[in-house]
């Protein structure tokens, strides 16, 4: 009896550190649409983003904006705004994650970026360039944030289109409430980095898998 | 002090059945995990499911109502009653829910010999103060000064950074003194206890210099600073004194553990009060904020609590046994004292990723 107890005052303290080392809750909520540009040669060129926040995070960035007219954002009023997001969009590889036959592909710094206020609706708008173009018949491109403290969600409406795609190209979704797509997930980033921090969030990914014939 | 007796005992009830609970639902998880397929997990990552998905779940649902909440009371001030009472919810769940400030406050009371009761007044003493700052932040930077999110988000990181400093160097000094205390409980139970009994005489020095016993060593003060730890007298076979267990220079110590943790705001309360002064309703946002508070305290005091408790059992199981009870007990101090400095640094240097105030 004594023993045991001993053991489970021993483990207090790992309960306390398992505690203090997991992760925290989103406190950004996305709304994402994808398009997939593709180029005349039926490669893989980038992706285009279009990211609407949650009413709470619109707030607080548009918090300190002069404006002309109050309540009313311009492009161009916005314009430092979203330079400020893509540049440190960059920390985080833009949440956006993309593979080829398991090796990850490179993105290059976002161009045609802006944000739109309509609505009282706050969209960044951003092209993701891959550093190299890619013709490949499986891709998949994850939208998500590691440490979940942006929660990601792909739009209910056409949340990914494929622009310019080759023929016979199909696209498909895996959204996180897909159970048997966590799981999958789950052992894929397992494998891939020992962290139990670092992709937690992963379980919250949104998956987009493009086939070509 | 009885009513606060029986508080206690119901805090304590409900923090073992939480702590039940979370053993029962990771037991389950790892059962769950082997039976569809046969095979067995590679690795126990955190599940989304569970009663850790439960909690997230909940804290999101609370914190995506606080802006509609705040939105309904711009046209109707009865809402303000469903913020706060959606806020006090959002408060308890959100610290049973992982984060640093519950781990570093348990461990400092662990490591210090600190009462449940001591653990009560932290909890809610580094709350209010996180509280409070949150609301300065705000206040100053986006009412008074309006500036950019940028620069709020700036001065957060800063204020972070700081606060994740400071817990490593007073889980550092916390080492340092327990560490101390570790190594002469180890050097004591070396000689035979025989010798020790016959002479009636201590056989080491404490910590570096001589000052007479005649006195007893309780209650003391030692000439020099007077900031250190008594309890490196438990090196002797008994264990340390009910009164001893808060010793000197403790509420400087406990005021230290409260400015390190509660210095630094929940990005949470920073979006909820910059989004209700955006509608106009500031003060609103102000109440919501300490009301998350309290409900925050509540979680962390019982955790904190539970911590203490833990530790008492342990000593009076331990205290039977001579000698080795203190060492024991000494190892739990130390080893609780290594937990702040290692949670410190893994803030500080970012490997508790999590925990870090993203801007963009």
């Amino acid at each position: 009896m004594s023993i045991a107890l001993r053991r489970l005052a021993c483990l207090l303290p790992l309960l306390v550190l398992g505690a203090g080392a997991a992760e925290a809750h989103p406190h950004v909520w996305i709304t994402a649409t994808s398009e997939l540009l593709y180029a005349p040669d039926g490669s893989l060129t980038g992706v285009r983003h279009a990211w609407t926040f949650d009413d709470m995070f619109a707030s607080y960035a548009l918090q300190g904006i002069e404006t002309k007219v109050k309540g009313a954002y311009s492009r161009d009023e916005l314009g430092p705004l979203a330079q400020t997001n893509v540049e440190s969009l960059k920390e985080f590889a833009y949440f956006t994650f993309a593979r080829t036959a398991g090796k990850k592909e490179k993105f290059s710094e976002p161009v045609d970026y802006y944000l739109d206020y309509k609505n009282g609706e706050l969209t960044l708008h951003f092209t993701l360039p891959l550093k190299n173009p890619l013709k490949t018949k499986q891709l998949s491109l994850e939208v998500f944030d590691p440490t979940f403290f942006v929660d990601f969600q792909l739009a209910k409406k056409d949340p990914v289109k494929l622009v310019g795609a080759p023929e016979g190209c199909r696209m498909s979704l895996e959204r996180p409430s897909d159970g048997a797509a966590n799981a999958q997930q789950l052992n894929e980033q397992t494998f891939q980095s020992g962290g139990v921090n670092a992709n937690y969030g992963a379980m919250f990914a949104n998956k987009i898998t493009v086939d070509c014939p | 002090m009885r009513p606060f007796v029986l508080l206690a005992r119901g805090l304590l009830g409900c923090a073992a059945a939480i702590a039940v609970i979370v053993v029962i639902d990771g037991a389950l998880d790892v059962l769950m995990a082997q039976t569809p397929f046969g095979a067995t997990r590679q690795n126990a990552e955190p599940q989304v499911g569970g009663l850790l998905g439960w909690l997230l779940a909940r804290q999101s649902e609370f914190y995506r109502e606080i802006s509609a909440t705040i939105r309904a009371a711009k046209s109707d001030g009865s809402a303000v009653w469903t913020l706060l009472a959606i806020s006090f919810a959002y408060g308890i769940f959100h610290a049973a829910g992982p984060g640093h400030g519950k781990a570093v406050i348990s461990s400092y009371l662990v490591a210090n010999q600190e009462t449940a009761r001591r653990g009560i007044v932290l909890s809610f003493a580094s709350a209010l103060m996180q509280a409070s700052v949150a609301v300065l932040v705000v206040g100053i930077g986006a009412w008074l000064l309006n500036v950019t999110a940028k620069t709020m988000c700036g001065a957060e990181k800063a204020i972070e950074i700081g606060s994740y400093a400071l817990i490593a160097a007073f889980g550092a000094r916390l080492v340092w003194t327990k560490g101390a205390g570790f190594i002469r409980a180890l050097q004591a139970t070396r000689p035979p206890a025989a010798l020790a009994m016959a002479t009636n005489v201590p056989l080491y020095r404490h910590h570096g210099h001589d000052h007479d016993h005649d006195n007893g060593h309780h209650g003391h003060r030692h000439p020099h600073g007077g900031d250190h730890v008594h309890d490196e007298h438990s090196g002797h076979s008994h264990g340390p004194e009910p009164a001893e267990l808060a010793g000197p220079g403790g509420w400087r110590r406990g005021l230290a553990a409260i400015f390190a943790v509660g210095v630094r705001p929940c990005s949470g309360a920073i979006l909820v009060l910059v989004f209700a002064l955006a509608q106009g309703l500031f003060w609103a946002g102000i109440a919501a904020t300490f009301v998350m508070g309290l409900g925050t305290a509540i979680t962390v005091a019982i955790i904190a609590v539970l911590a203490v408790s833990a530790k008492d059992v342990a000593r009076r199981l331990t205290s039977v046994s001579e000698g080795g009870g203190a060492l024991f007990m000494h190892g739990i101090e130390f080893g609780a004292a290594g937990l702040v400095l290692l949670l410190g640094a893994g803030l500080l240097f970012g490997y508790v990723a999590s925990e870090r105030a993203t801007c963009f």
